[in-house]
């Protein structure tokens, strides 16, 4: 039982990762480049982009969860269960990678950028040779972070039968009183956090070269 | 050949500023053409016009026969790929290797990748890095930046190098070797460079000619030479501040006397003139000051010397010293 609740907790936030970076991580890239003297400089849709996704971060989880049920049924065909989840799951988390992608990108040097175009790089070159290389270790700390916030979201799309951990101490730990498999899915959430923030940072380490 | 023609810069935000007002400037191609100025005076936004980093508001800048101004974003990539460009801070990309730094501007002009390789290494080879091809920038000195700076530069062999404060943050003696390898590039790729700088030292270190830059307005323009010992506007003057010419002495010297300003040219730095109008007109010298700086094709020497003895033997020491070209000024 705990064993079955950690996999569909594991593959609700690896999806909803996943997924929310596929998309989020573009956004950010938009978000960056647009802004101001950057490198795609375009006012106007910086500031749609911005306040879609401001409106998205504001919303609270548990409210987004139920308000995009009917969308969640359009996709996943049903709007219980863990391949449910996945979706209020993704949707919560794209504004939060493209904030994060965002604030990464700006930390390259401006004087790195510049070099760039001044030996001829296009846009698309300089996003994918020079801002993405440079903010790799940025990067995969804020992806990091997404996937250690959505175990928490996953917690609570667990309580709408979701499934998954937060589920199992909802209706054993909770409701039938059960102290022993409350304390078994916290140690286990514990252990999960802890686990991916090890991998990320180490990954990040690695890739980290300035002195 | 860069040519200028009237270029004008104004930065409009919260104060608008006139960063170039109306810059004429011709650069020969094959030299090493210095832009000195004070902070603020336009520098920076002069040479980054060149490759359209800045877009001037007005005027025109020509590289090489062709309207940089005038080019579409496509034709200004391709034309920015024989214009290599070096920077104060290096602007090295930090999640690469000095091999692949190099190789960057390889990468984006399509080179195949053997290609890119011996090219690297060639590279690496002139500018002194050959052992640390597989260094990341965050391991190197700012020296050894700087020459994987230069190496990337080079790579898809441009026909200008410009270089921003390329040395600015260097210590002397390390700037003192990037400036030999400047040196060295220039006539065994025959490249012009365009230096900015603050640093006088490296005006006469290096540059064939130099601008005077102020207000956003070339003040003076000419061989490092002239222009460091014969400063025709005020602007220069202030700049040199007595870093080539020197003050008169006026304390030291004594009323009854004739002091004089001698300023020696090239050749006559090397030959004994002094000793020899000693003995030939039997006045006394009293040498108060004296000092030679040897720019990049020229020395340049000064003294400030106190004669005494009859007066018509100082006038035909005088003449003697105006006869072999030597520059008299009589302070008193
Ligand atoms: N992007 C910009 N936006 C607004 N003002 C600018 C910008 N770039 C330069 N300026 C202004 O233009 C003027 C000239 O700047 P520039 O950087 O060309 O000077 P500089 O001679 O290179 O000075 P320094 O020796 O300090 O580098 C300055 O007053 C500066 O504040
Ligand atoms: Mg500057």
């Amino acid at each position: 039982m705990l064993w079955q609740a950690t996999l569909e907790t594991l593959t609700m936030v690896s999806a909803a990762t996943i997924m929310a970076t596929l998309v989020g991580l573009p956004l950010g890239i938009l978000l960056a480049t647009t802004e101001r003297g950057h490198i795609l400089e375009q006012a106007l849709i910086n500031r749609v982009l911005g306040a879609v996704v401001n409106i998205g971060r504001s919303i609270p989880f548990i409210i987004l969860m139920v308000a995009i049920i009917p969308f969640t049924r359009k996709i996943a065909g049903t709007s219980i269960g863990t391949t449910a989840a996945i979706v209020p799951l993704t949707v919560a988390a794209i504004p939060f990678v493209a904030r994060l992608t965002e604030g990464a990108l700006k930390e390259v040097d401006a004087g790195v950028i510049e070099a760039a175009e001044s030996m001829g790089a296009s846009p698309p070159e300089i996003i994918t040779k020079v801002l993405i290389p440079e903010a790799l270790p940025a990067l995969i700390l804020a992806i990091t972070l997404t996937a250690v916030n959505l175990i928490g979201y996953s917690a609570m799309a667990g309580a709408i039968g979701g499934g998954g951990l937060g589920d199992l101490a909802i209706r054993f730990g909770y409701q039938r009183f059960r102290g022993d498999i409350m304390l078994q899915t916290v140690i286990i959430l514990v252990v999960l956090v802890q686990g991916i923030q090890m991998l990320g940072d180490k990954l990040a380490q690695r890739l980290y070269h300035r002195s | 050949m860069i040519r200028l023609r009237n270029v004008e810069k104004v930065f409009s935000g919260k104060t608008t500023v006139h960063a170039l007002r109306g810059v004429d400037l011709e650069i020969v191609s094959g030299e090493i053409f210095g832009i000195i100025g004070q902070s603020g005076a336009g520098k920076s936004t002069l040479i980054r016009c060149i490759n359209m980093l800045e877009k001037p508001d007005r005027g025109e800048v020509w590289v090489d026969g062709v309207l940089m101004n005038g080019l579409s974003d496509k034709d200004l990539r391709a034309a920015r790929k024989g214009i290599g460009m070096i920077f104060q801070h290096f602007n090295l990309l930090s999640s690469r290797t000095v091999a692949e730094n190099i190789a960057f501007p390889l990468e984006l002009a399509h080179v195949p990748k053997q290609q890119i390789q011996k090219k690297v290494e060639s590279l690496a080879d002139l500018v002194g890095l050959a052992d640390k091809l597989q260094a990341y920038p965050g391991q190197l000195s700012g020296g050894q930046k700087q020459r994987v700076g230069i190496a990337r530069a080079l790579a898809t062999e441009p026909q200008i190098l410009l270089c921003d404060e390329a040395t600015s943050a260097l210590d002397p003696e390390t700037t003192s070797s990037v400036l030999q390898l400047l040196q060295q590039i220039n006539q065994e790729l025959n490249l012009t460079i365009v230096l900015i700088t603050h640093e006088m030292a490296v005006i006469q270190e290096v540059c064939d000619r130099v601008a005077v830059l102020e207000d956003g307005l070339v003040q003076e323009i000419g061989a490092v030479v002239d222009v460091f010992t014969r400063p025709q506007t005020q602007a220069t003057q202030r700049m040199l501040q007595g870093f080539v010419t020197p003050k008169m002495p006026s304390q030291l010297a004594t009323a009854e006397n004739t002091l004089l300003h001698l300023t020696f040219a090239d050749q006559q730095v090397h030959q004994p003139i002094i000793s020899q109008m000693i003995r030939r007109y039997g006045v006394d010298a009293n040498i108060l000051f004296g000092k030679i700086d040897q720019m990049k094709n020229a020395s340049f020497g000064t003294l400030f010397v106190e004669l005494s003895g009859p007066q018509p033997q100082i006038e035909e020491a005088v003449d003697f010293l105006r006869k072999n070209q030597v520059e008299v000024e009589v302070l008193s």
